[in-house]
This record gives C-alpha cells, structure tokens and sequence, in this order.
C-alpha cells in the first residue's frame, strides 16, 4: 500500500476531473487570483469571531490555538456516501453488541471469538458495567468513527472513537463558515445538510432517557470545566441543543436521583451528555480524589434513574488491541461481512511479527496502545533513523504498549497552501448517534495534514479541517 | 444454626459537609449456605435510599445526608439461619459470568511464590484450591509461629473456635485492630495496612487468578459459641462441577455455620461495607454482636 501512489479524490488518473468535483472545479477555474487568499483571511476572522480555539497540551507558548481551517471543501457523491454510511452503522451496530454482551453473558468469550485476557485485563473494561440494563441497550450513543480513503472504494477504519469524541463543533462551524464564504458554490451544489446534528442529537439523547422521565427529559452537559480543551464545544452543544451546561458541583443526588441546582430549587436530571472522563464521573465509584465528578452519580446510573451518555466503560470496544478483532465482532453479532476495511495490525507480542516490525520499521506506522490525539506515535517513512531506534527499543522494552500497522497511502484533496492549491493527505470523522435509531450525519470533520507530503491530520500535530460535502442524488 | 446479629458502625463526615453519600454493602442475602429469617437496617436518610443490585450481584444501598451534623451511625439487626455445606453455593442465578472474577486488580495481584508450584498442575481444581489455602498459610504465618498446621488431606482443625483462632492470628502476625474495617485510603497501591482477614483472602485469590480459577473476595460475619465475633472477610472460587465454594484461608477451613455470608466483589476494595464520599476520618465500628440466635 506504500508505494503506490495517493488517491486523489478529485483528479483521475488521467488528469480529468472526477465527476463529484465538477462543479467545485469550474468554480476554482472562475475565481479571480486574489479570491481564495482573501477567502482564507475572510474565514480566519469569523472562526475568531466565534470563538472556536482549541488547547495544545505541553505547548510552551500560549495554550489556545485557531485551528486551521481550508477553504477548499471536501466532497464525497451520494453514492460514495450510501455506502461509507451503511458501513459504518454495521459498525457501530455491532460495537454496542459487543458492549451489551461483554458487560452481560460475555457469549464471544466463551465462543473463544476474542481472548479472554484481552477483556478481562484490559484497563478499558469496567466491571463496574457488570448487568447494568442501560436504555435501548445501547452504550456508545455518540461515536466519532476515524476513515481514511485509500483508493475509489477502498475506505478504511482507522479508530471507533466510543468514548467522548470531540471535534463535532468544527464540523457545524466548519459548514457555517463555507456557507458565508462561497454562497455562490454552495448555490450551484445540492449539499447535504449537517445543520440537523444538533436536533438529531437532542432526539438520540431524550430516546434513551431512563423509564419514567415523561415525554420531555431533562438533558444537561456535563463539562470537567472551562480548563478543558473542549470547553468550547461543551458549551455550543448545550447552547444549540437548548440544554443546560453545567459542571460536577452543579449536580448532586438525592434518593437515588440526580438533581441541579438552579435558581429556582432543585431541577431533576434525566439524561446526562457527560464529558468528563470514566474514572472522574463519580468519587464514590471511580477515583476517590475526583473533584469534577458527582458523588453518587454512577449508583443512580446503576439504580435506572439516570442515563450516562456515553456509558462508562465503552472505552474497551475502542481499544487499539481489541480494533484488531472488530471484523469478527462483527460477523459474531450481525452475520455478517464487515464492510469496512479494518488496517492490517502487526501484534508485537508475537516474537515473528516482532522480527519482522522491528526489520521494516522505516514502512510502518507505530501507535501506542493507549495513545491519542498523534502523540507518542511514529510514522516510518517520514521519521529520522534516532526516531526510529528510539521507537525500536520501546517496542522491545514493553511490546503489549503498541501496535503496528502499514503506512496507508491517504487520499488527498485538492488545499489551499501558499499561494496556490495544492494536494493535502485528509481523512475523515463522520458523527454517528445511537439510540432509538442510528442517525448519521452526512459527511463529518475533515482533518488535512497542511504539510507536504505529511500523514499526521491531528490537530495538535499542525494539521486543519475542511468543510465536508455529501452531495444529494 | 440461628444467627443473630447486631453491628453498629457510624462515620463523621468533616464539619461544613453540604452533601454526604454514602453506599452500603450491608444486606446480606439467602443462598446456599444461609437464609436470611430478617434483617433490618436503620440510619438516618435510608427512608429516602436507592437500593438495587450492584455489578457482583449485591444489595446496594445509596444513601444521602444534607447537611450531616456529627456522627451518621448505621445499625444493623437481623438472624440469619446457617448451614453446613462445606462452603459449597453452587451456581446462583442473577451473578455476574464467573470469568468476571479472573480480574486481577491492584490487590489481588497474587504471589508467585504461593501460586507458581501449582501451575501446570493436573491435580484437580478443588485438590488445587484446599492445597493454595494452605500456602497461603505458609506464606504468611512464619512455621514457628503456626499453631497447628493442617496436615495436607486432613480435616481442616476445628477444635478451637472460629474467633479464638481469628484472635490468635492477630497475635502471630504483626498487624492488630478490626478484622475488617474500611479500606481506607482506596486508591490502589497506597492502601497502607489492610485487616489481617483481608489479606489472607487476597493472597488466595490474587493466586487463584493466576492459575486462571476466578475467584471472589467475601464479606461476613464470624460467630461462635461463646458469643465472641467479628467481621471477617474470606474467598470463594469457582468449579465447573460445583459452582462457588467458599474457602477461609485464615482459618484454613471452608465457610462453617459460623459463616455469615454478607457481599462479594471483587477485592476488598469493591466490597467496603460502608463507603462514604466525603470520608472524614474514615468508617469506626462502634459494636458488633453475632451470637447464636435463640
């Protein structure tokens, strides 16, 4: 996969246009010289405007950044679309399968489909989570699934983020901003909506609302506070939903229940869109010295009078160890073929697969297991020989801390850099909602490596976002 | 045998407390070994408690205090008929899959040197369970100081009374106080001094996981005849044949009638009788009775 040549998602390799990209095309040959500059500079001033910063954590000079935003958009066509999306609500379909039973019977234990030990010793496993019937049985209601594109249908999942993933406000504000910026191109294409996540996550929220909490659930936010690099989000989420923000003191229990404190006497809570880490939520249950958490809270959780959004606990169907079995867990819960690709991980516990890691490590791509955000990893190709040795003697010093995989060739789309627009790697995080029904919205956050020739989109590590277009048949 | 039992225990939350929660581990149910004739426990903000089932199948309470002025005192009452089953329970509907407790957790790591003579061992599960009671024995008791030790595929020594012999261990090994009390400080590795009773059931089930058995941590009460008590804390382990089996490693003996049987868990940690958020100085116990019933 290495050596091959990128999938440019907008040029065949003839030089022609691909067909999703006509109009966009046309439309770039049109604007005068001095028109995508000032789109960028335009686009700078409104994500100030809004706000939209996020932290860089162990960065010396000043915390808060602009993350960078293209004014190229991505587009995907209806049918590319239909079928990205199908597989992805196989995925997360089978995911909080795999949640109900782990935390149940464990049926794909016994079936001896995944290791026992990969579950049961995991860090990610909560026993906590042990028969707990959470609403609609679903535990990962707010999923944020990473692909990358490597050829015309070749699509690949790189991570199911089952946790809190975060980024869903750039995908709103990312579409705001294109709308004010090229009113004219959004004109001439049929794109589809991305304005609805809000409502549809409103809805997802009140239909996994606990038994008995009436036709209109109290929904709140829970942020660990405005120190968070998500703050941000945090608050336009609760603001675009009509929720209430509220931190851990705001929150306490009485009876068994979750109540807020307000102005006018306490307010019972119903369902809380929690983003505040699993082993912060409640000092009762989790860590005792947590100060954001809610004593209490998890036991209302377990006595039915609450709804924790996501459950705690999901982190185990996310772990990178566990992403390697996701076609089996699949195929174990739906009979059925996965339909996305899952990327080939080299275990390096297993002395062969070592050997042959440790012998090709300039091609691959090391992840620790527990990592996130691109930090602690090593992208072969583009790292130096002392990276390299570096990562060598970690892998041997504790093989069980990495996982291993190819360098996929990303797909690139056409970026405005320097003067000029120019191919950028890209992947992509579509937002998927779990509860009554899946609810996917259509296209997502389009991260782009601004560096030549980088793979690493994370935003933390230099990379920006573009405006993401499904078009509509 | 009838049980009756009465303990008391309070905690103090800090002066200025808006809001303490508290969650108990204090209901014990019927079962194989035991039948709970009543039970009856009283503190102030139960009326108002959530009580369910929590991930070990046990009764949870969730209680809460605006406010608390000084001492929370919990009282407990209740008899609890026992039975002799050579600590067998058998399989119990509504548990937890018994490959749950393979866990292992900060406290039930299990040592080596208790454990590693059993592995690969083709001796049989129950053989390999009364053998690891009786290194964990070793392990811990120095041999001068162990009374008598149970000779292997003997009857485990019950001539001296289960409180006298939790008393006598206390003597032998340096740490003293409550057989079980509140883990204090919860936080894995920097739980400081655990109970004697704790100890013996976390070797034994930290070795037990090692070889791949599950295996669970117990809360109860201990009684005897001459009304001498404590709360006490033993193990159980899973055989397919049998289900759960109860093994005491500081008594060296299967759960007898003197065994009541009150919450299961993981380690001594997810079992805590009484947790408290915020903590104060801790749980104190402040009576405890458990006297054949009349």
């Amino acid at each position: 996969m290495a050596d091959t040549a990128p999938f440019d998602e907008m040029h065949n390799p003839d030089g022609s246009v691909r067909e999703p990209y006509r109009v966009l095309a046309e439309w770039l040959a049109e604007q005068p010289e001095q028109a995508l500059p000032l789109m960028q500079s335009d686009a700078e001033a409104i994500f100030r405007k809004l706000g939209i910063t996020f932290a860089v954590y162990g960065s010396s000079e000043g915390t808060e950044k602009l993350i960078p935003f293209d004014v190229i958009p991505r587009i995907i066509s209806a049918a590319e679309w239909r079928r990205l999306s199908k597989g992805i609500e196989q995925r997360v379909r089978a995911l909080n399968a795999f949640l109900y039973d782990i935390y149940h019977r464990q049926e794909i234990i016994k079936a001896g489909r995944v290791p026992e030990q990969l579950i049961l010793q995991n860090e990610a496993f909560c026993p906590e989570m042990m028969g707990l019937e959470p609403a609609q049985g679903v535990y990962a209601h707010i999923i944020g699934v990473d692909i990358v594109r490597v050829g015309p249908d070749d699509f690949y999942v790189l991570e199911d983020n089952l946790r809190t993933p975060s980024g869903v406000s750039y995908m709103l504000e990312d579409r705001e901003a294109m709308m004010q910026l090229a009113p004219d191109l959004f004109h001439r294409s049929k794109v589809a909506p991305v304005e609805t996540y809000p409502e549809n996550l409103r809805r997802t929220l009140e239909s996994v609302a606990p038994a008995g909490a009436g036709s209109s659930p109290n929904i709140v936010v829970l942020t660990p506070g405005i120190y968070n690099s998500a703050y941000f989000e945090h608050s336009f989420l609760a603001d675009q939903m009509g929720a209430q923000l509220c931190e851990g003191p705001d929150l306490f229990v009485d009876g068994g229940k979750v109540y807020m404190r307000t102005t006018t006497g306490p307010t019972r809570v119903d369902v809380i869109y929690r983003r505040i880490d699993d082993d912060y939520l409640d000092p009762l249950t989790f860590r005792h010295d947590s100060m954001l958490g809610v004593p209490g809270l998890f036991n209302a959780y377990r006595a039915g009078n609450v709804t924790l959004v996501n459950a705690p606990g999901t982190g185990i169907a996310d772990d990178k160890a566990v992403y390697t079995y996701v076609p089996d867990i699949i195929e174990f819960y739906l009979g059925e073929k996965s339909l996305l690709n899952n990327v080939p991980t080299y275990n390096c516990t297993d002395r062969e697969q070592r050997e042959w890691v440790l012998a090709n490590i300039g091609e691959l791509v090391v992840k620790e297991v527990h990592g996130s955000g691109g930090y602690g990893m090593l992208v072969g190709p583009t790292s130096t020989r002392a990276e390299q040795e570096e990562f060598k003697a970690r892998i041997l010093a504790r093989p069980d801390n990495y996982i291993v995989q190819p360098t996929l060739a990303l797909s690139t789309c056409p970026t405005y850099v320097n003067n000029g627009v120019a191919p950028r790697h890209v992947d992509l995080r579509p937002y998927v909602l779990v509860g009554d029904q899946v609810r996917i919205t259509p296209g997502g956050l389009t991260r782009v490596a601004l560096k030549e020739g980088s793979l690493v989109v994370n935003s933390s590590q230099g990379g920006g976002t573009k405006d993401t277009w499904v078009l509509e048949d | 045998m009838r049980i009756a039992i009465h303990h008391r225990l309070s905690i103090t939350p800090p002066p200025g407390t808006v809001h303490a929660l508290m969650q108990l581990l204090l209901t014990p149910q019927s079962g194989a070994g035991q039948k709970v004739e009543s039970w009856s426990m009283d503190m102030p903000g139960l009326d108002n408690a959530a009580r369910f089932t929590d991930a070990y199948g046990n009764i949870m309470h969730l209680v809460n205090q605006s406010r608390p002025e000084g001492e929370l005192v919990v009282t407990v009452d209740g008899v609890v008929e026992t039975m002799d089953n050579h600590g067998v329970l058998g399989r119990i509907g509504g548990e937890p899959v018994p490959a749950l407790f393979k866990r292992r957790t900060q406290l039930t790591q299990g040592n080596e040197e208790i454990f590693g003579q059993f592995k690969g061992s083709s001796v049989n599960r129950l053989d390999v369970l009364h053998r690891l009671m009786a290194a964990v024995m070793e392990a811990l008791v120095p041999e001068d100081a162990a009374a008598e030790p149970v000779p292997e595929g003997s009857e485990p020594n019950q001539s001296m009374s289960a409180a006298g012999m939790v008393q006598k261990m206390e003597g032998m090994t340096q740490s003293g106080g409550d057989v079980l009390t509140q883990v204090a400080e919860s936080e894995g590795a920097s739980i400081k001094s655990l109970p004697l009773a704790s100890e013996f059931a976390h070797q034994f089930i930290g070795a037990a996981r090692a070889l791949n058995i599950p295996a669970r941590y117990v809360t109860g009460y201990l009684a005897d005849e001459g009304g001498s008590a404590a709360l006490h804390a033993w193990a159980e382990a899973y055989d397919d044949r049998l289900g759960w089996i109860g093994f005491d490693p500081m008594l060296q003996l299967c759960p007898t009638e003197q065994h009541v049987r009150l919450a299961a868990g993981l380690d001594a940690h997810t079992t805590q009788p009484l947790r408290a958020v915020p903590l104060g100085d801790g749980v104190r116990i402040l009576g405890i009775s458990v006297a054949p019933a009349a």
